[in-house]
């Protein structure tokens, strides 16, 4: 059984760098959160 | 099912198998048969690891759980992001470099043999037991709108499974959830614009949801700590973090899917796509039921959903003043519900606290009904603790969808068990003969022999899932049911992994003894202590390395030192 190729590891398509993108998503759930919470005061 | 419903069920199943297989041609090596001989773009395995993840219990079980519960279950999905980013930026590469076919290939690089089988051996048991469950969802939905036994069902679902598995690999499996994806969404939006469409024409869709608000359906996010408490933003926030970390991290049937991808950084994109994506599209699920609550606050349902259990107890006499208050709190509820809208669109605030409490107070009785109910149906042979949550959203549907519609939600039920089953099937499959097979019995033989095993051992693992389908109905909610069995293991599997990411020092023996005290302990919790699942990853993992910091610390050094093995070349 052949081994595997190795595969490259290329930056982004977008933000430059993995970093930013990663705080980026992690800003996402922060507002996700955020918003979910008043979502259920309002309807509470 | 009416006509128009079989021709779109037919056709939607028809085209995605052949899709899939069509997309599969060529799949007659061992690295193409198990990971796409490394070609998949990320929108492509993006798709596949949420259609796999948003299978037939999401469906059936995550709406019923908001018509009972509200939207809460939302929260155990708070850690994904945070368990992506961590994934993306340490076991990916890891896992790429390293040039595995599966997770635990790369413990033996790290570890030693006996860690990988361990890890290998754990994986099988909770994702066989999965497995079980993913191909049980479908069979309720047959059930109901054929009456056919689920048994019968559930056998021929897993042929189904088996055979498409078998014969098209990961590429097919892959391919065909792009496919579904798109099927899903289209089912999604239709069952929610029907449901609002269905309400009485008095009552608009912001006072639907004022109505779910109401009777404590929207409560999305709930900040109260407490163990026993499954969805709270705590557990959700650490918990599912752990969770998904695992999930991710160290779940063959997840890891097989972005080690498909052609480069580091598609394997990344798909696996952030669901980091962003998964969140809402729970929340929209979750909304669904609670919109398919307020539905049923105008058209009385039945008692209980499970329409064959209904019928058993119907014609009991102890049955009938069960019926009876349930009837009137229906009536009740209709009423305080009218005039809560009704206080609540005058602006008067007093009326409509009063009108509101009214509302639930009503609720509160048609939920001592439906449990009076179910008491009954445990009394007299019924299987216990019965619960009807997965039954509510297919009642809905086959009772109030307009034709075609029928056929698209069913078509969406069946075609995501079946790639979801297809992906668990294919990953155990993958571990049996990479991390067993190959490792232990026959090394060194051709690639084609390994390609046989491979098929042979889908074919196995089919039947092993299938035989243990039904065992999930016996614990209540099928989704909560799924995250329970593999939160029973994958602490253990997680613990393992950051002991090979983030301490060096750790030796296989220590990682492996760790693994095996973390495992007693969950199970321990698992029956003598009341907390929640989500927690079971968090004292797994902790079990685990803490267990093997203190070997490698404290013992003496030559009693535990595992020379570091090489995997056979």
């Amino acid at each position: 059984m052949p081994g595997l190729p190795q595969v490259p590891d290329d930056p982004p398509p977008f933000l430059g760098t993995w970093r930013r993108i990663y705080v980026a998503v992690l800003i996402y759930l922060c507002v996700l959160i955020v918003v979910f919470y008043l979502f259920t005061r309002a309807y509470r | 099912m009416r006509a128009l419903d079989w021709i779109v069920l037919v056709t939607s199943l028809v085209s995605i198998v052949l899709y899939g297989l069509y997309r599969a041609r060529g799949s007659n090596t061992v690295d193409r048969y198990l990971l796409a001989g490394r070609t998949m773009p990320w929108y492509a395995m993006a798709l596949s690891i949420m259609a796999t993840q948003a299978s037939a219990v999401t469906f059936i079980s995550t709406t019923g759980q908001s018509y009972v519960d509200g939207m809460r279950f939302v929260q155990a999905y708070f850690g994904l992001p945070i368990a992506m980013v961590v994934i993306c930026a340490t076991v990916v590469p890891a896992f790429a470099r390293a040039r595995v076919y599966t997770a635990y290939e790369y413990l033996e690089q790290r570890f030693d043999t006996k860690t990988r089988a361990l890890a290998s051996v754990i994986f099988l048991c909770q994702r066989g037991l999965s497995a079980g469950i993913t191909i049980y969802a479908p069979a309720i939905v047959l059930s109901i709108i054929l009456g056919w036994p689920e048994r019968a069902t559930t056998m021929l679902v897993g042929a189904t499974v088996v055979t498409y598995t078998v014969i098209g690999g990961i590429k097919a499996v892959t391919w065909s959830d792009v496919q579904q994806m798109g099927i899903i969404c289209l089912g999604l939006v239709a069952a929610l614009v029907t449901v609002v469409v269905l309400l009485p024409s008095s009552v608009s869709f912001g006072d639907a949801v004022f109505l779910a608000g109401a009777a404590g359906r929207l409560n999305a996010v709930t900040t109260n700590f407490d163990w026993n408490d499954r969805f709270n933003i705590w557990s959700g926030l650490i918990g599912s973090t752990f969770l998904f970390l695992s999930y991710f991290g160290c779940d063959q049937s997840q890891v097989q899917r972005y080690l498909t991808g052609r480069s580091i950084s598609e394997s990344r994109l798909s696996l952030l796509f669901n980091a962003v994506a998964k969140i809402p599209m729970q929340f929209f699920i979750l909304f669904i039921g609670a919109m398919v609550f307020v539905f049923h606050v105008f058209v009385q349902p039945p008692v209980l959903f499970q329409h064959a259990e209904l019928a058993r107890i119907e014609r009991m006499e102890a049955f009938q003043p069960v019926a009876q208050q349930y009837s009137r709190a229906f009536d009740d509820r209709q009423k305080a519900a009218l005039a809560l809208v009704e206080a609540h669109r005058a602006g008067d605030r007093a009326a409509a606290a009063r009108r509101a409490g009214e509302y639930r107070m009503a609720q509160e009785g048609i939920d001592q009904a439906r449990t009076r109910a179910a008491e009954l149906v445990e009394q007299t042979g019924g299987e216990k603790g019965f619960s009807d949550t997965n039954y509510i959203f297919l009642s809905f549907v086959t009772r109030y969808l307009p034709a075609g519609l029928v056929g698209l939600v069913i078509a969406v039920v069946l075609a995501a068990t079946m790639s979801a089953s297809s992906g668990e099937i294919n990953s155990l499959a993958t571990v049996s003969v990479i991390d067993l097979y190959k490792r232990y019995f026959r090394r060194g033989a051709s690639d084609r022999h390994y390609l046989l095993a491979s098929r042979w051992a889908t074919l196995f693992w089919g039947a092993y899932a299938v035989a243990f389908a039904g065992w999930g109905k016996k614990l209540g909610s099928l989704i909560v049911a799924v995250n329970v069995v593999g939160s029973l293991f994958y602490g253990s599997l997680l613990g393992c992994f950051v002991l090979a990411f983030g301490f060096r020092r750790v030796r296989g023996t220590a990682a492996f003894l760790g693994m095996l005290a973390g495992e007693a302990v969950v199970f321990w919790i698992f029956f003598f202590r009341n907390i929640s699942y989500l927690w079971y990853n968090v004292i797994g993992c902790v079990v685990v390395v803490g267990t093997a910091l203190a070997i490698t610390y404290l013992a003496p050094r030559a009693t535990f030192a595992t020379p570091r093995t090489q995997p056979p070349g």
